[in-house]
């Protein structure tokens, strides 16, 4: 059982503290937080989520730059406590519609309320939006999301096409709308996060996808919801095969998960049979199935990278990246990032011509290339030519000292893996009863590099 | 409500309490709610709010959910600091807990239940009562958890209230929720308590696997635990419950999956069929991989989790090695403790795969991961021998990147390969001597220096070599000296020639008479000595075969690692610790208000926390160099061939502990002999164990009646029940003929434990240089273990004594005992830490209760029953390790005789 819950800013100022059980001395607030700003002496180290000082236990996960802590004398379960914290923050952030320094301090008295409901004397005891809300008598009090950057995956939907409102994801599943009345509508979101290690002469070393069927409803009346998948998923890496055989699995198969995990609310009955997940969706948001492929995928990025010594002084990087997808898919917010040799005094960068929203930037401080572009469409391709000085000769092989090369983007409408959503049925008797529902597809990379 | 709650942050002026005061009394609703709200954020930024407890008391009385919470949140915080006032609120709580709303009666006991007051608590039992037995869910579970807040507060009422058989009844409620509170409760009273309350049986079992199905996924959490402690009958049994557990394995919550992977394991071990265990591993290892798509933080626990699990059951990942290649985002804490598991899996199989990554990590930024890249490299080297060589190009293309760090580090791990390959790949040495200039971390340079001196026949240049070192000699760090030392002895003996032995000579002075260190005196000593008196012996010594490393990369113990399974799921599976290393509460029952006893009562764990918390934190550093015993073992490479000095030369690493004024005639009685000149040649011992400033000690005296001086004293004892071994060197000067030295020996405990029941005999071995060595028996008296922190309150001994099966007392008369004044036997008692507690007449007799305790926090307890001034004491005492009483009652008896 824990002992303690605390958020705790990255200033360290304790925006919210709940003692449950009175055995570990008020100050660990102040211990921990000294504790993990000053890890290593040089600060240059994270510290784990899990430590233990003076005979007391503290477990943190950061959630939007904000610490979430637990304390405990006892010897525990840390992926319990740790889980717990994770789901604080999502039970919050489905009360207060946004999670952040702000809005935690304007609702601190709905932050202690729901405190005492999900936890008692140390002990977990629902983090159940939807059970919490017949416990809970406290509104919430919107702050104005617009100015805010939203938190979880979902977020990414934020700078996504416009047929999805952008305020859904910020609303509080409890309190009404501005106008009274409720709108009905459900979301499914079906994230994708890919890594992959590209090899230096292009090959795929590893690959994988991270998935998640995220949900939320705001729907009444809790109706049940049927999702069908791929007819043809399969689970588990087909007899005998190894992961490391990309070979017969490529091309346009079955979409073959090496395993996945539900939602406790997941009826799985038909799920062998024709694929389809019944569920009656709590409220708030919650992952209905996380799944995990090591299948070969396309990936949708390739990354050249070629460097030329000019003399012993110079260099010149050429980064090329290549979008292979559709070209009716549009990529968003792509930072290429390439590790310089320490020795690196100067860069002088050249963008294609005609290059819209692409900045570029060399970071001093951790000698690094950092190239950024707002948009890439499917099927185009784009390269920037990086002029390298440097202040002593360079030991010989430059492309020991420099790279590897690795990409941040984000994919809407578009999942590697794909797995699909064929159908969501609400069940409800009315004819009239039509709520919006949402399917949206989005791919993010994790790690996405490309060595040299 | 109107406005934002951090309105109620503002600050106000100097009337904010009056202020607060007036709107709390206010005659509208809403203005009090408003007014308990800013009362709350006061309190929770830490202003004192507590002056206000009656008004906001006053306020309790309301139909209003919202308001009465306020208030309730604010009595837990306050109510402590106002008893006397906390009562006004005992009417309304007792009220609410019969309120036909739900909500408000499990508000209202649990409320309670934290208020850590006398007179609240005693108003909760009959509300408690009947909550236990409410209609509603919601009561039933609530009530539950506040049975363990009532047992925290006051065990004794819970037990003689019957709520504990109320709580087994609700481990058959229909309601999965009270189910795992009810578990929850009860895990945690048996916790606390040494009486068995809560054990499984195959009928709660079958119970709790069935409400697992329809539990929350916390409640699965609480049952798997609780469950795990289950020990089943037969393979049978094993299987069926692995059955009904591995369906968790599937779920979406990483807690239950590894509470359920805990579990799985743990009936394994009864399971006989290979194919079903086989079939259980194929199982759990997607579930495993997984976790590692989790958050970082849960990825961390899965690692460490991991980590020890194939250590046990290799196979369950063994194809699995690709996804614990390190991710570029992946944080630090998660890269470190990837590579040690790539380290365990890799294999002839993968290696080449595995060397690609460790080499894609070792150009990294971050300077610890890199290192430890490096060291991986070696260990594989060390691990595989048919992929050492790979292993060595590619540390070699490594150091040819001319990464400062890099370099360094992979001279230290190429040192561990040449020890564990000798003879094999000197022909990289060349390459090696080329970085040497920039060597500057210790342990690089210490590494080097043992590589040239371990092939000094091979490298044509190794004097010239060595002797660039040795200009720099006195400001070299230790470890560099003592090599330095041994690299000049080992090229003197290969290369006897002039220039070498000039070297030679120049080390050994600086390194006995420049030097303040003791470790690097002893050394030079020893080599001189035997360079002087026979150099061939020398060269048996120094250039003796080295017994060969091995693979290190499993390194924790096989009963340790056994235990840390068991806690699988748990803290103690990610420190890699075991529970009592790291926890320090124990048994709460005794909680009272003067916490410094109760901190004294856990003195068990006299190991200072901190020193536990500092290893725990920091998992991947220490345990990097907690891994490398054997690979360090070149770093001295002529211990291993001097075991004869009874393994006396090397290890001073408590030397420190000695202060330079201890040699010192003890004073006091004179010591018993223990070694007589007759049988020791002219040399007699006087010698035994005292206890002073809560460390044991050995005092000696040395008498010199032989005709030459005696020096080079040294000294070691055998194996004894306590562990008792020498805390440092024995520090006795020469001593010339006809003459004495006295000296305190500080000794320390439980370093090597003879088998059997206990003894109290101490065999003791000392040599000197001119002698043969002398053996010795001595008694242990058992009295100088105990210590300071005997001290017991009087309900503590009251409680632990009660506590102890009756099985545990023994007792003993000492007929020729007399006890003449109770005072002063009081006092002697405890100037040897037996401590007074009470004494009470019966008859004529006088009894006695005393506490005493020794090291690892075993107490005694006392009683002693005597007719002051007529022989024969009675001694009863109940411990838990009866098996010393025999050696109590000999301490007893001799302290009463004294």
């Amino acid at each position: 059982m824990i002992s303690q819950f605390f958020v705790l800013s990255q200033r360290g100022d304790s925006i919210v503290f709940r003692d449950y059980r009175g055995d570990v001395p008020k100050g660990s607030a102040e211990i921990f937080f000294r504790k993990v700003k000053f890890w290593k002496e040089d600060g240059g180290e994270e510290a784990p989520p899990v430590f233990n000082v003076d005979g007391v236990n503290y477990f943190h996960v950061k959630v939007v730059g904000l610490l979430f802590v637990a304390t405990s004398r006892t010897n525990l379960s840390p992926s319990l406590v740790l889980e717990l914290l994770q789901r604080i923050s999502r039970v919050i952030k489905d009360y207060l519609g946004v999670l952040n320094e702000d809005s935690l301090r304007k609702n601190f008295v709905l932050v202690y309320e729901l405190l005492d409901e999900v936890v008692d004397f140390g002990y977990v005891q629902t983090t159940s939006t939807e059970i919490l809300k017949s416990y809970i008598f406290n509104e919430p009090i919107m702050i104005d999301a617009g100015r805010l950057p939203p938190l979880g995956p979902a977020a990414m939907f934020m700078q996504g096409t416009k047929r999805m409102p952008g305020t859904a994801i910020t609303k509080s599943v409890v309190a009404n709308e501005p106008g009274g009345r409720k709108r009905e509508e459900i979301f499914v979101d079906i994230i994708e996060k890919i890594s992959i290690t590209f090899s230096s002469s292009g090959y795929i070393l590893t690959s994988e996808i991270d998935g998640t069927i995220q949900m939320k409803s705001y729907l009444t009346g809790n109706p049940e919801i049927r999702l069908a998948l791929n007819e043809d998923l399969s689970i588990g890496k087909a007899g005998g095969r190894s992961v490391y055989d990309y070979g017969g699995s490529a091309g346009s198969g079955a979409v073959i998960l090496d395993d996945c995990n539900f939602h406790e609310s997941v009826h799985l009955d038909s799920f062998d049979v024709d694929r389809t997940l019944t569920l009656v969706p709590p409220d708030g948001e919650f992952p209905v199935m996380n799944y995990r492929i090591t299948q070969e995928f396309k990936p949708p990025f390739r990354i050249n990278t070629l460097i030329e010594e000019a003399g012993s002084l110079k260099a010149e990087v050429i980064l090329k990246i290549r979008a292979e997808f559709p070209s009716d898919i549009t990529a968003n917010t792509i930072l290429v990032q390439m590790p310089l040799p320490t020795y690196t005094s100067r860069v002088s960068f050249e963008l294609e011509p005609g290059a819209v929203g692409q900045t570029t930037d060399f970071k001093e401080s951790n000698k690094r290339l950092e190239w950024s572009l707002k948009k890439v469409l499917g099927g185009s391709d784009h390269t920037l030519r990086a002029k390298l000085t440097f202040s002593q000769e360079s030991h010989g092989n430059i492309t020991k000292e420099a790279g590897p090369v690795s990409m941040t983007f984000t994919i809407p409408m578009y999942n590697p893996s794909r797995l699909q959503v064929k159908y969501l049925q609400i069940a409800k008797k009315s004819k009239t009863y039509n709520p919006y529902r949402w399917v949206r597809y989005v791919t993010q990379a994790n790690s996405y590099v490309a060595r040299i | 409500m109107s406005g934002h709650d951090s309105k109620y942050f503002s600050t106000t002026k100097k009337g904010e309490i009056p202020e607060l005061k007036e709107e709390l009394n206010s005659q509208y609703k809403d203005k009090r709610k408003d007014a308990v709200k800013k009362v709350i954020a006061a309190m929770t930024v830490g202003k004192d709010v507590s002056s206000l407890f009656t008004d906001v008391v006053n306020c309790m009385q309301t139909e209003n959910l919202e308001l009465k919470k306020l208030v309730y949140l604010y009595l837990i915080n306050y109510a402590k600091s106002q008893p006397d006032l906390a009562i006004l609120a005992v009417n309304t709580f007792v009220k609410d807990s019969q309120d036909p709303n739900p909500l408000i009666r499990a508000l209202a006991v649990r409320t309670m239940g934290c208020i850590r007051v006398d007179k609240i608590t005693e108003y909760l039992c009959d509300p408690l009562q009947r909550c236990l037995k409410d209609d509603d869910p919601y009561v039933r579970k609530t009530a539950a958890i506040c049975v363990a807040k009532l047992y925290d507060i006051n065990a004794e009422l819970v037990e003689d209230r019957g709520f504990l058989d109320a709580l087994k009844d609700l481990i058959s409620d229909n309601n999965p929720m009270v189910v795992a509170n009810a578990v929850a409760a009860l895990a945690e009273i048996q916790e606390s308590s040494s009486r068995p309350i809560f054990e499984i049986t195959s009928h709660t079992l079958s119970k709790l696997l069935t409400a697992l199905n329809e539990c929350t996924e916390w409640g699965q959490v609480f049952i798997l635990d609780a469950l795990s402690k289950y020990k089943a009958a037969d393979a049978r049994e094993a299987e069926n419950i692995v059955e009904r557990v591995t369906p968790r394995l599937q779920h979406a919550n990483c807690a239950v999956v590894l509470s359920a992977v805990k579990m799985i394991l743990q009936q394994m071990e009864l399971i006989t069929s290979t194919d079903v265990v086989r079939n259980l591993c194929k199982k759990m290892a997607p579930p495993l991989v997984t976790l590692l798509s989790a958050e970082p933080e849960i990825q961390y626990v899965a690692l460490r989790n991991i980590n020890l699990i194939v250590q046990k059951r290799p196979t369950i990942l063994a194809h699995e090695i690709k996804v614990f290649f390190c991710k570029y985002n992946d944080p630090i804490y998660v890269k470190m403790e990837k590579l040690e598991i790539m380290i365990k899996l890799a294999s002839d199989r993968n290696i080449d795969q595995v060397l690609l990554e460790f080499k894609e990590y070792a150009t990294e930024v971050d300077v610890d991961f890199v290192r430890k890249a490096v060291r991986a490299i070696g260990r594989c080297a060390i691990k595989l021998e048919r992929a050492a060589e790979r292993c060595i190009s590619v540390l070699l293309e490594l150091i040819k990147i001319k990464v400062n760090y890099v370099v360094q580090e992979a001279i230290i791990v190429i040192k561990d390969i040449f020890r564990r390959y000798p003879n094999t790949y000197e022909s990289i040495i060349a390459t090696l001597c080329e970085s040497l200039d920039t060597l500057d971390e210790p342990e690089a340079k210490a590494s080097m220096i043992w590589i040239i001196g371990e092939y000094a026949e091979r490298i044509d240049n190794a004097d010239e070599l060595l002797e660039s070192f040795l200009e720099s000699f006195p400001e070299e760090p230790p470890q560099v000296q003592l090599q330095l030392l041994t690299a000049t002895v080992k090229l003197f003996l290969k290369k006897p020639t002039e220039g070498p032995q000039q070297m030679i000579q120049v080390v050994l002075n600086n390194a006995t008479v420049e030097t303040d260190n003791p470790d690097l005196r002893d050394r030079a000593y020893i080599y001189w000595r035997l360079l002087s008196t026979d150099p061939e012996a020398a060269k048996d010594v120094v250039l003796a075969e080295k017994p060969v490393i091995s693979d290190d990369s499993n390194q924790l113990d096989p009963s340790l690692l056994d235990e840390l399974l068991s806690n699988i799921a748990t803290l103690s599976s990610v420190y890699h610790k075991p529970p009592e290393a790291f926890i320090t509460r124990v048994k709460t029952t005794q909680k009272t208000e003067d916490e410094e006893y109760a901190d004294a009562g856990e003195q068990g764990y006299s190991d200072s926390p901190a020193g536990v918390a500092e290893s725990g934190v920091s998992p991947p550093a220490s345990t990097a160099i907690a891994q490398h015993p054997a690979a360090r073992q070149p770093a001295t490479p002529a211990a291993p061939a001097l075991p004869d000095l009874l393994d006396l030369g090397m290890d001073n690493s408590n030397s420190a502990i000695v202060s330079a004024d201890q040699p010192a005639a003890p004073a006091g009685p004179p010591l018993p002999v223990v070694l007589p000149a007759s049988s020791g040649q002219g040399l007699q011992i006087s010698a035994q164990l005292v206890r002073r400033d809560g460390q044991v000690f050995y005092s000696m005296m040395f008498e010199n009646n032989s005709q030459v001086p005696l020096d080079g004293f040294m000294i070691q004892f055998n194996k004894n029940t306590f562990g008792l071994a020498a805390g440092g060197q024995l520090q006795v000067p020469q001593l010339l003929p006809g003459t004495s030295a006295s000296t305190l020996l500080p000794m320390v405990l439980f370093q090597n434990i003879s088998p059997g029941p206990p003894n109290t005999l101490l065999q003791v071995a000392v040599k000197n240089n001119q002698q043969p060595v002398w053996y010795f028996n001595d008694k242990i008296y058992f009295h100088v273990l105990f210590t300071e922190d005997g001290r017991m309150e009087r309900s503590t001994f009251l409680e632990t004594w009660k506590s102890l099966p009756d099985s545990n007392e023994v007792s003993r008369d000492f007929p020729s005992s007399v006890i003449n004044g109770v005072e002063t036997t009081l006092d002697r008692l405890a100037s040897s830490n037996m401590f007074f507690i009470a004494k009470r007449k019966h008859a004529n007799q006088e009894v006695l209760y005393l506490s005493a305790k020794i090291p690892q926090g075993i107490p005694f307890l006392i009683e002693l029953t005597t007719v002051i001034g007529t022989p024969g004491v009675k001694c009863a005492i109940k411990t838990p390790s009866p098996e010393m009483a025999p050696l109590f009652f000999e301490a007893v008896e001799t302290l009463l005789k004294s």
